[in-house]
């Protein structure tokens, strides 16, 4: 019994080692992974923003630049000749606007604070109706803290707009050149990709894979199309009437399009605002409503783009639409807030297709097994 | 010569490309040599392990294949478990075309026999391409639904004489045939 029980000491004492020495290497493994993927997170910070653009740059230059293939001019010679008339276009654009721009961005510097007080002023009157119905809320201060929150949002806009100027700089050349390279090798990328599956599965790996990628490009393209024309309509009709402003407002409900059910309701409000202040409530602010809610959202977005651009398939249950905007500001701020829905739709367009495939393959088969057994 | 810049500018010889072998091809014998070249951005060369299934009969098929070297065995499974071989094929043959351009099940399975080099078109492929280069892909698509039609003809004459054969001797119900088989 000796022996032995001078051997299970002996094996305890390795024991404890090996335990230590694993406890220990795990936690250095443990510490190398977390810092190797802080390290990676902390390289890729600034990269998120340029190829989110340049993907989408790259979905709504792609048809041109095949239909400039066509002509039998090489795939980089058709991105360049695109590439030439853009920038030709955004220059024309640029010093057309700039003059307006610049008064535009003055005037809004100096007249920010008497919309945030309407607005202010609004709640307070909101919330005085409420406290003559229920006396019992009096206890929270809605004023107070929306004026603070307003205050913080507007003094981070007019603070962080020059500054993002400088970000746009940079972007200004990463996403031209991100976007070049989709353009140009984005199929061979995927094809390389497609190629790494088992060849048992690469056969539905491929169709599953240009399935998905041209529903997605159709319902990217959509939804920018259909954002870009709420916002030209509206600023159309907001130039209408006698209201400042019109064009940021403008491509502020288009924006705001991008996001389904919240997106248009936000996008309203500023205008509501400006046309409160500035005009009252005449007959321009019930025609300013109406450009807003029936031509824009109704007539426009309801009844033509939204059938003709967008399939339904993509539509979300409002309560993704929620969670995606929460989930998407959570990781991004008000970009997050904006990308969250469409991110989420092309996750549902993706699941989606691969269901559909799948089903599409196996009711025959069962038709085939019943023809067998007869 | 520098060891860099001959490696930069050898050539492959012409029998190894894969141009070379799509030509010998009977679904693209009359294509040029652009149309060729075109083709061999759109196909995708794979690799087989001997005795490796390439498709199921009822999986979902997308495309058709070449064999570039090695061996393909066509068959289907009887009722029983059984394999009964269709068709063996080697390099240069081709096979799974009926699925190119209409989704539909693979009415056959195909196993390699030995270590096997695959070339697939994929319909995928095709119809993205049509999109960019109308001409060449025509060129394409008729040489297959030449390929087709023959193959449906022959098949057509095949029922033919098995029905006749079939009534000739049991003088009763007709057997089913698939034609696709």
């Amino acid at each position: 019994m000796a022996p032995k029980q001078d051997l299970t000491r002996v094996h305890l004492l390795l024991l404890f080692l090996v335990l230590t020495a694993g406890i220990a290497s795990g936690l250095a493994i443990f510490s190398s992974a977390s810092t190797v993927i802080s390290l990676i997170r902390t390289a890729t910070t600034g990269l998120f923003l340029p190829i989110l653009l340049s993907l989408i740059v790259t979905f709504l230059l792609d048809p041109m630049v095949t239909f400039v293939e066509r002509e039998n001019i090489s795939r980089t010679t058709s991105i360049f000749l695109l590439y030439l008339l853009v920038a030709a276009l955004l220059l024309l654009a640029v010093n057309w606007i700039s003059p307006h721009w610049q008064d535009m961005w003055n005037s809004l510097r100096t007249d920010m604070p008497r919309y945030t007080a309407k607005f202010i002023a609004l709640l307070r009157e909101g919330q005085a109706t409420l406290l003559d119905r229920f006396p019992y809320i009096e206890s929270y201060d809605l004023p107070g803290r929306a004026r603070t929150l307003v205050e913080e949002l507007v003094a981070q806009i007019l603070v962080e707009t020059p500054k993002s100027f400088l970000r746009l700089g940079s972007l200004l050349i990463l996403v031209p050149l991100f976007s070049f390279f989709f353009l140009r090798d984005g199929s061979r990328i995927l094809r390389l990709c497609v190629a790494l599956t088992p060849n048992r599965y690469f056969e539905m790996a491929h169709d599953l894979s240009s399935l998905v990628s041209r529903q997605m490009a159709h319902f990217i393209r959509g939804r920018i199309l259909e954002a870009f024309i709420v916002g030209l309509v509206v600023t159309a009709g907001l130039s209408l009437t006698d209201i400042r402003y019109a064009p940021i407002l403008g491509l502020f409900a288009g924006v705001t399009n991008l996001v389904p059910y919240v997106g248009p309701i936000i996008g309203v409000i500023p205008g509501i605002l400006v046309a409160l202040v500035d005009l009252g409530t005449g007959g321009q602010f019930w025609w300013i409503v109406v450009v807003y809610i029936l031509i824009a959202q109704i007539i426009v977005d309801n009844f033509i783009l939204i059938p003709i651009l967008i399939s339904r398939v993509s539509n979300l249950h409002p309560l993704w639409v929620i969670l995606a905007i929460i989930m998407g500001g959570k990781l991004y701020g008000v970009l997050g807030m904006i990308i969250g829905v469409p991110v989420a739709s092309a996750i549902k367009i993706a699941l989606l297709e691969i269901r559909h495939y799948r089903s599409t393959f196996t009711l025959p088969d069962t038709a085939q097994d019943r023809d067998r057994a007869t | 010569m520098n060891p860099l810049w001959s490696n930069i500018f050898r050539k492959k010889s012409e029998e190894d490309s894969l141009a070379h072998f799509l030509r010998n091809l009977a679904v693209f014998a009359d294509l040029g040599r652009r149309e060729l070249n075109f083709i061999e951005t759109l196909v995708h060369s794979r690799r087989y392990a001997p005795a490796e299934i390439v498709f199921e009969e009822g999986d979902p098929g997308s495309g058709m294949y070449a064999i570039r070297s090695g061996r393909v065995s066509i068959f289907v499974r009887t009722p029983d478990g059984q394999k009964e071989q269709l068709a063996l094929l080697g390099p240069g043959d081709f096979f799974g075309e009926s699925t190119l351009m209409a989704p539909a099940q693979r009415t056959a399975s195909a196993r390699t026999l030995e270590p096997t080099e695959l070339i697939g078109l994929f319909r995928a492929d095709l119809l993205e391409a049509n999109q960019k280069h109308p001409a060449i892909t025509n060129a394409i698509l008729i040489g297959l639904a030449r390929t087709l039609s023959e193959r449906l003809q022959a098949a057509e004459i095949a029922i033919r004489k098995l029905r006749t054969a079939a009534s000739g001797t049991t003088s009763g119900t007709p057997i089913d045939i698939d034609p696709e088989s």
